[in-house]
């Protein structure tokens, strides 16, 4: 699999949290790499674990939040996922493609807790404290409530290859290679999942 | 990232869900913290000593050769399928075909996984399957799509690919 995730036209993980730990802390965050920073762990620093993790919470965390459908649960995933990876470290073999090998790891986890999930129990993330209830607020936190229903109605691997696809930016082979399902499945899962969508948010849109 | 025209998926209506769903997400530090104590009482990383390990892969070994002989002693015996679930026949006519497939909602849409028997150009499976619907479609000679004749065309289509739709009952 070759989960270039770097290399994908999504934000960089963690790069409001580096540009905050650059003022404090200097440049040298800059330079560590996750190859450093899991040699570090290894080698039994914590702070360069913690590091990973602050790296990659929000962005995985994100995926996690629209498989699982609530905070708490997509923050339960994570901290699963974090364990389980560093438990597991000494098995990633390719250390400077850290963010690959965990994003395998969360994945498989949101699988895991999903099946243990009813489904139709998500519900849309309330708006942040502060954020005045004008109009178009309200108008944006209704479509997100959609979006939210509407993905928790798709089967949960139809939302899977959905999200990884679209979301992720993933191209299919990379989805092959995560996910287990061969090519051919995977774009009739997008697909399905994409027609869906477009049903149940239809009139919604429209209006 | 654009919505892939390739999958026929490149509409506004997608394009602002993708926009929405990408949209950054916190959650709460919280999260580290937590993960920071499990390790911190689990310990480093397994790194086991090497008697630990040869004497975890002899287990392991046995346990696997006891799984698979208790595999082979059950072969012989008929899977049930699911509990409610009922035998569905389907076949499909394909005389100058050499390999046919169904792929649907009952297997994933996965083409490795519900191969037909061919017998004189009649290609049958039998599913068990739970009451409801299912969309699926025949796959023949790894290539050409072939929709169910004998159950109603699905609304739409998947890929251009034509489908059928299966009520079970």
């Amino acid at each position: 699999m070759t989960l270039g995730y770097n290399e994908l036209d999504l934000p960089v993980p963690g790069s409001r949290r580096q540009s905050q730990d650059q003022r404090g802390r200097g440049l040298s965050m800059m330079s560590d790499s996750d190859a450093v920073l899991v040699a570090r762990t290894l080698d039994g620093d914590l702070d360069a674990y913690a590091k990973l993790m602050a790296r990659y919470r929000d962005t995985f965390g994100a995926y996690a939040l629209h498989m699982l459908g609530t905070r708490e649960d997509a923050q339960e995933a994570m901290q699963d996922s974090f364990v389980r990876a560093y438990r597991a470290l000494r098995g990633c073999r390719q250390p400077e493609r850290f963010s690959a090998w965990l994003f395998r790891i969360v994945v498989n986890r949101c699988r895991t807790m999903q099946r243990r999930l009813k489904r139709n129990r998500r519900f849309a993330e309330p708006l942040p404290e502060g954020v005045p209830a004008n109009g178009d607020a309200v108008a944006s936190l209704e479509w997100r409530e959609e979006i939210a229903r509407a993905l928790a109605r798709l089967r949960p691997h139809y939302r899977e290859a959905f999200l990884l696809r679209y979301v992720n930016g993933l191209e299919y082979e990379e989805m092959a290679g995560l996910t287990g399902a061969n090519q051919a499945a995977l774009r009739m899962r997008v697909k399905r999942a994409s027609d869906q969508l477009r049903e149940l948010l239809r009139d919604i849109h429209a209006g | 990232m654009p919505v892939d025209p390739s999958d026929r998926a490149g509409d506004e209506l997608l394009q602002r869900v993708v926009d929405e769903l990408r949209h950054p997400v916190q959650l709460d530090d919280s999260v580290d913290a937590a993960a920071l104590e499990r390790i911190r009482r689990a310990g480093l990383p397994s790194h086991a000593p090497w008697r630990f390990r040869l004497l975890a892969g002899l287990a392991g070994a046995a346990l696997a050769a006891g799984l698979l002989l208790a595999v082979l002693i059950r072969a012989p015996e008929s899977q049930p399928g699911p509990r409610g679930s009922r035998a569905v026949r389907l076949k499909l006519v394909a005389p100058a075909s050499s390999r046919v497939v169904v792929v649907g909602d009952f297997n994933n849409w996965d083409p490795a996984a519900t191969p037909l028997r061919g017998r004189e150009g009649v290609w049958t499976v039998e599913l068990r399957l739970k009451p409801g619907r299912y969309h699926y479609t025949f796959l023949v000679d790894g290539r050409k799509w072939v929709r169910d004749p004998a159950e109603p065309p699905a609304p739409e289509s998947d890929f251009g690919t034509p489908t059928s739709v299966l009520t079970v009952s």
